[in-house]
């Protein structure tokens, strides 16, 4: 085993400066197999034990296996959703795998950068490398000019984060023997690159951060959706594997059949949807979750859901699309399809995630209203939310649902049109005298099916109806950010909530609006918000502009600025200042 | 419980002499033979003329969208194993449109009675042909559709792994009622192959024709053997009967018979 030695230009052990005083962002770039993502994941635990918050994302190819690898992890004092704009520490084992994560990776002038001693490259200019101090560390293990195996790099490196971040190496030994115990020899090995990794002596430090002391919870934004779904009551579940999605699928595996529901791996999208319908129209809360491609083939019956009144909840993961698209990268071009999809009049809930934190709590939403208002719910997730690991405080109790009324003997017909808000007490299977056909085809109130014109127009308005009790229901289901005074507005949706956390934090001058329902969408609150508004602009990730459009329908934006980009990687604030200036 | 207590008050809009009313018929005598309540009784289908079948059934109905009636019942059955619930629908639903999702019911197993009415026509969109229309019948009726050879559900079915196969021919209906009963009680995935002649895109003798092509298997005939099954099920001539039974074996204590974790199924524990 070699030891480390500092490169002989380097001063020792320097203390340098951060970006964010409250926060460290730490990240990794290596190849798939490295373990780059083990790492993030570490280090997000260790911040979690010292009540830090923090966020990690993950960057890879197209193919989720192979290929160059990258995580960035965030730790901060406060709770972020957001995984901050640079990077304070950059370890990378290759110099040439930085190629891919142009625009997922930036320095600053107070940045260090850890490279392998035998690495002769250099990093590219786009990174920011003016100011770095860069430090070498013998991560390969050359024997007659061929690399051998050696300690584990991604141990190695989470060695010299740890002493980076100025934490403790017990932390990290506890940490790797809570995840490795079991398996003695790996741990074994493990804990010697570890603390190979931390006695650099001469690894640049930076000042403690300090966390609260308190243990701290990790989740992703699928296993959010999953368990904030399992606390409304979920209790059949049917899925089919896609990118970025699957990890729901396989929480629920895990976790459903012990809160006494069920999972179907389905064969399809189509299929999956259609379980999901036959487990409610039983009167079981239900749900499935997908990304676009998948969307897609569940159309038709979502127009079934609203026909039959069949409660659904559908979260979809988006991605970057057309078609295959790109499956791992992050993208909110759904919305077109989540708005508009399906032949006839459909009445149909959209509702965007924020953040890996508000996952759960509008899945709570999200089957209050389906189950209220007997009406397929559409939960716009996306890849940056799914499958970002986030730190958040403890778990509060659910709060209490809406629960879908049920029919008693002497009840309406199930389809009756006396009815305020459109909905009529749900016939569940088992009640004697509940009998009664549901059905694709128009009905009459008494369920008979029926070609009569007047009965579809009759029928379409109480459809309809439930959007307006709903548009009431949900009036206030909206985000503000920033200072009231600020005369700049930025509109947005979705996972941009945490770019626009930190925006309007460096940025006074400016305000946001997110809803968290998008259809019906909370007008009023947006109208009373854009009052006093000067300069204001409509932000997301589709390329054709497709929430500013949908702006344009609900009210007059004359004036509003569009500020969008493709996806691929979730908007940054450099991002955003380039698209305010060209807005202009 | 008599059969036309299984019945809705909905009068049937099928033609006179459509084989469906066989069906209908002989659903609702297997289900007086078993004494299902209504109430437990969950009847779906696609879109078809025999997808309309739901309707005219006192039960949990559900007709809803062509070819994914067993997605549905899947999804319902998973959820309330304590429905009984039968599947209906026609050659074009189950064999075109819906016949990716046979070979997974089959093998998922879940118990499900999936019951098909096979007039080798698409009756509801006016006399085209279908995936089991044959090819004299095509050329004879000037059928649009290309000159491909039938397919064979009852070995389609045999092939999936499923362990119940039966066929009927709806113009028989004291036979049609036991298989039927006789697929209902199938504690797993069953299926039921029904004949029948389509009295508007078919010549009136269409049924008829097939019917003197059917042999009632005998008694005796060994039905648990696979390949047995597999000879009756071959050829030109329509075996009528159980053609195979495989023994579904104990259940498991949670009343499933199969080890559902194997298949894809996750059911939830129940908390007391």
């Amino acid at each position: 085993m070699s030891t480390s030695k500092p490169a002989a230009h380097h001063p020792p052990g320097p203390t340098v400066r951060r970006g964010d005083p409250d926060s460290a962002v730490v990240s990794l770039v290596g190849s798939g197999g490295e373990g780059a993502a083990l790492f993030g994941e570490l280090i997000l635990s260790m911040a979690a034990r010292q009540g830090l918050y923090g966020v990690m994302v993950q960057s890879y190819g197209p193919q989720i296996r192979g290929g160059e690898s990258a995580s960035l992890v965030r730790v901060s004092r406060r709770e972020v959703c957001h995984e901050g704009e640079e990077t304070d520490l950059l370890i990378c084992f290759r110099t040439p795998d930085m190629g891919r994560f142009r625009g997922f990776i930036r320095l600053h002038e107070g940045s260090v950068v850890t490279l392998d001693s035998k690495d002769t490259g250099d990093l590219p200019e786009w990174v920011g490398t003016a100011g770095v101090h860069t430090y070498r560390f013998p991560f390969t293990n050359i024997v007659d000019g061929h690399e051998v195996a050696g300690d584990p790099k991604n141990m190695l490196a989470l060695g010299l984060a740890c002493r980076y971040l100025g934490w403790d190496a017990d932390l990290g030994r506890h940490e790797l023997r809570q995840r490795f115990g079991n398996r003695p020899a790996l741990l074994s090995k493990d804990l010697d690159a570890f603390d190979r990794g931390y006695g650099s002596q001469d690894m640049p430090t930076m000042p403690h951060l300090q966390g609260s002391g308190r243990n701290l919870h990790i989740e992703t934004g699928n296993e959010a959706v999953a368990r904030g779904a399992m606390q409304a009551g979920l209790r059949f579940f049917a899925g089919y594997p896609i990118t970025p999605s699957s990890e729901i699928l396989e929480t629920l595996i895990d976790e459903l059949p012990g809160h006494g529901g069920s999972v179907v791996q389905a064969e399809d999208e189509i299929s999956a949807l259609g379980m999901v319908l036959g487990a409610s129209f039983g009167g079981v809360k239900a749900m499935t979750a997908t990304s676009g491609p998948g969307l897609s083939l569940m159309t038709e019956m979502m127009g079934l859901s609203a026909k039959s009144e069949i409660p659904a909840v559908i979260v979809d993961c988006q991605r970057a699309g057309p078609a295959t698209g790109m499956p791992s990268r992050t993208e909110q071009s759904d919305l077109n399809h989540a708005l508009y999809s399906g032949h006839g009049d459909l009445p149909r809930v959209v509702m965007g995630v924020m953040d890996v934190v508000h996952a759960r709590d509008i899945m709570h939403k999200a089957f209050s209203i389906s189950e209220g208002y007997q009406v397929p719910v559409l939960v716009l997730s996306d890849a940056y939310i799914a499958q970002r690991h986030q730190i958040r405080d403890e778990v509060p109790p659910p709060p209490a649902q809406v629960n879908r009324s049920v029919w008693r003997e002497d009840g309406p017909t199930r389809f009756n049109l006396d009815t305020a808000d459109g909905v009529v007490p749900f016939r569940v299977p088992g009640t004697p005298g509940g009998q009664y056909l549901a059905a694709g085809i128009e009905q009459t109130p008494a369920g008979t099916p029926s070609a009569d014109t007047t009965i579809h127009a009759l029928m379409g308005e109480k459809r309809w109806r439930k959007m307006d009790a709903i548009a009431e229901h949900t009036e206030s289901w909206f985000r503000v950010l920033g200072k009231p005074g600020a005369t700049r507005g930025i509109i947005a949706w979705g996972s941009n909530y945490g770019l626009l956390c930190e925006w309007v934090k460096a940025h006074p001058e400016y305000r946001a609006f997110v809803p968290e329902i998008l259809m019906p969408f909370p007008i009023k609150g947006l109208e009373e918000w854009r009052k006093g508004l000067g300069w204001t602009g409509a932000l997301e990730l589709a390329h054709t502009g497709q929430f500013y459009k949908y702006l344009k329908t609900l009210t007059d934006v004359e004036g509003t600025r569009s500020l969008k980009r493709s996806g691929g990687l979730p908007l940054s604030m450099v991002d955003l200042d380039r698209l305010i200036r060209q807005a202009d | 419980m008599k059969p036309k207590d299984y019945r809705s008050e909905l009068e049937p809009v099928w033609c006179t002499a459509c084989g469906a009313f066989g069906v209908l018929k002989a659903i609702t005598q297997a289900l007086t033979d078993l004494e299902v309540p209504p109430e437990k009784l969950a009847m779906v289908s696609g879109i078809g003329c025999t997808s309309r079948l739901p309707g005219y059934t006192n039960a949990y109905s559900f007709n809803s969208l062509h070819g994914r009636s067993l997605p549905i019942a899947t999804g319902l059955k998973v959820a309330r194993p304590d429905m009984r619930t039968l599947v209906v629908g026609g050659d074009g639903d189950g064999f075109s449109i819906g016949l990716g999702h046979i070979f997974h019911a089959a093998k998922r197993n879940v118990d499900l009675t999936y019951i098909v009415l096979d007039n080798g026509v698409y009756g509801l969109t006016k006399g085209q042909a279908s995936p089991t229309t044959e090819t004299k019948f095509k050329q004879r009726r000037g059928l649009a559709g290309p000159d491909e050879a039938p397919l064979n559900p009852v070995m389609l079915l045999l092939a999936s792994g499923c362990g119940f196969v039966a066929r009927g021919h709806a113009g028989n209906l004291p036979h049609l009622r036991t298989v039927i009963r006789e697929a209902i009680q199938y504690p797993a995935f069953s299926f039921v192959h029904v004949l029948a002649g389509c009295v508007t895109y078919q010549k009136p003798e269409y049924a008829d024709e097939i019917y003197h092509r059917c042999d009632v298997l005998p008694e005796n005939f060994p039905n648990d053997d696979f390949i047995a099954a597999s000879e009756a099920a071959r050829g030109e001539r329509f075996s009528l009967g159980v053609i195979y039974k495989k023994s579904p074996g104990e259940p498991l204590p949670d009343g499933s018979v199969t080890d559902d974790d194997d298949m894809g199924i996750w059911r939830g524990i129940q908390v007391s």
